[in-house]
């Protein structure tokens, strides 16, 4: 029965996000585990990175994502605009993959 | 004051999460079709988008039930996809805790792959306005469901959203996000690796755990660097 799927799949969901906001305790972190949440937010970024441009669609890549994202990287790094990175990325990678 | 302060975070927020908004549609647009092909009722579709809002988990889903998985085994297959929320949530915490906790429950619901990376991005310039957050999360909830709606209206086959690249522009923020936020050189190497690690274990088939487990591991290396 897909309802039940649904709701539950519904309510894991809303727990995987919400318990972190829920708990209210306030605990004290010592040097070192605020330096792992420091890095913790571009860690999860790049991991989200990671299978879209090595595995899209769950097979290896051909090279076109990859190729883009580092053109992504070196727009980025040379205009430090967000919007110059998406607009090279998503015509590089069309461009490659008419290859 | 801090309205002028919210108005302005909100009209940013829509200024840089534009090309993720667009992708958005195409994405929704796409699942509304594939679930539709699948076999799956219109009411059905609808509610994934609706209570679950959880994109890519929402095409295993519908994969799931097409393979007639038991509700056991789909729910514990969302749970798995989705525990990268609880780093996520984990990691903007601090920004929300000021918040009354209806507040930040409601705010949780909204927490998304694309709205944690836009609001990273805004806390870590300095952003203090939640409006930021507020206005591209909701954004994305109301473009998403529209657009599995009108995936649903087509029913049968659309352009390849692939072939124009479309696809890559959420791939591509999110680097833009990460090369933005680099500080110092363990930035470089924490980022690498992670993308590395959740790269190596999709591509082994483990891509409901990949994000979770290199989100939790990567960072460990900021440990290892000189300060």
């Amino acid at each position: 029965m897909n309802w039940a799927a649904i709701v539950g799949s519904a309510v894991a969901t809303y727990l995987t996000r919400s318990l972190p906001f829920a708990l209210t305790m306030r605990p004290r972190l010592p040097a070192a585990a605020s330096r792992y949440f420091e890095a913790l937010p571009v860690a999860i970024i790049a991991a989200l990175v990671g299978p879209a441009v090595v595995a899209p669609g769950g097979a290896l890549t051909h090279g076109a994502e990859p190729l883009a994202a580092a053109a992504v990287v070196a727009m980025v790094v040379w205009r430090r605009s967000l919007l110059a990175g998406v607009i090279a990325g998503v015509a590089a990678v069309a461009l490659l993959r008419l290859v | 004051m801090e309205r002028t302060k919210d108005r302005d975070a909100a009209r940013l927020a829509m200024g840089e999460g534009w090309p993720v908004l667009g992708t958005t549609i195409v994405v929704g647009t796409t699942f509304g079709v594939v679930a539709r092909q699948a076999g799956l009722e219109p009411l059905e579709i609808a509610a994934m988008s609706l209570l679950v809002f959880a994109g890519a988990a929402e095409f295993v889903m519908v994969r799931l039930f097409t393979e007639g998985a038991a509700a056991p085994l789909v729910i514990a297959t969302v749970l798995f996809f989705n525990l990268r929320h609880l780093l996520m949530a984990t990691s903007l915490r601090p920004h929300f805790m000021r918040f009354t906790l209806t507040r930040r429950l409601a705010a949780a619901f909204f927490v998304t792959d694309e709205s944690f990376a836009m609001a990273t991005r805004h806390f870590r310039r300095g952003g203090t306005s939640l409006a930021y957050y507020v206005t591209f999360a909701v954004a994305l909830f109301v473009l998403w469901n529209l657009s599995t709606l009108a995936g649903i209206a087509l029913g049968n086959t659309i352009g390849e959203p692939r072939r124009f690249g479309i696809d890559f522009a959420i791939t591509a923020t999110f680097i833009g996000i990460v090369v933005l936020a680099v500080r110092r050189p363990a930035d470089v190497a924490v980022a690498v690796v992670a993308g590395a690690i959740a790269g190596a274990l999709a591509l082994a088939g483990a891509s409901t755990i990949a994000v979770i487990t290199a989100g939790a591991l990567a960072p460990a290396l900021a440990l290892l660097a000189r300060k």
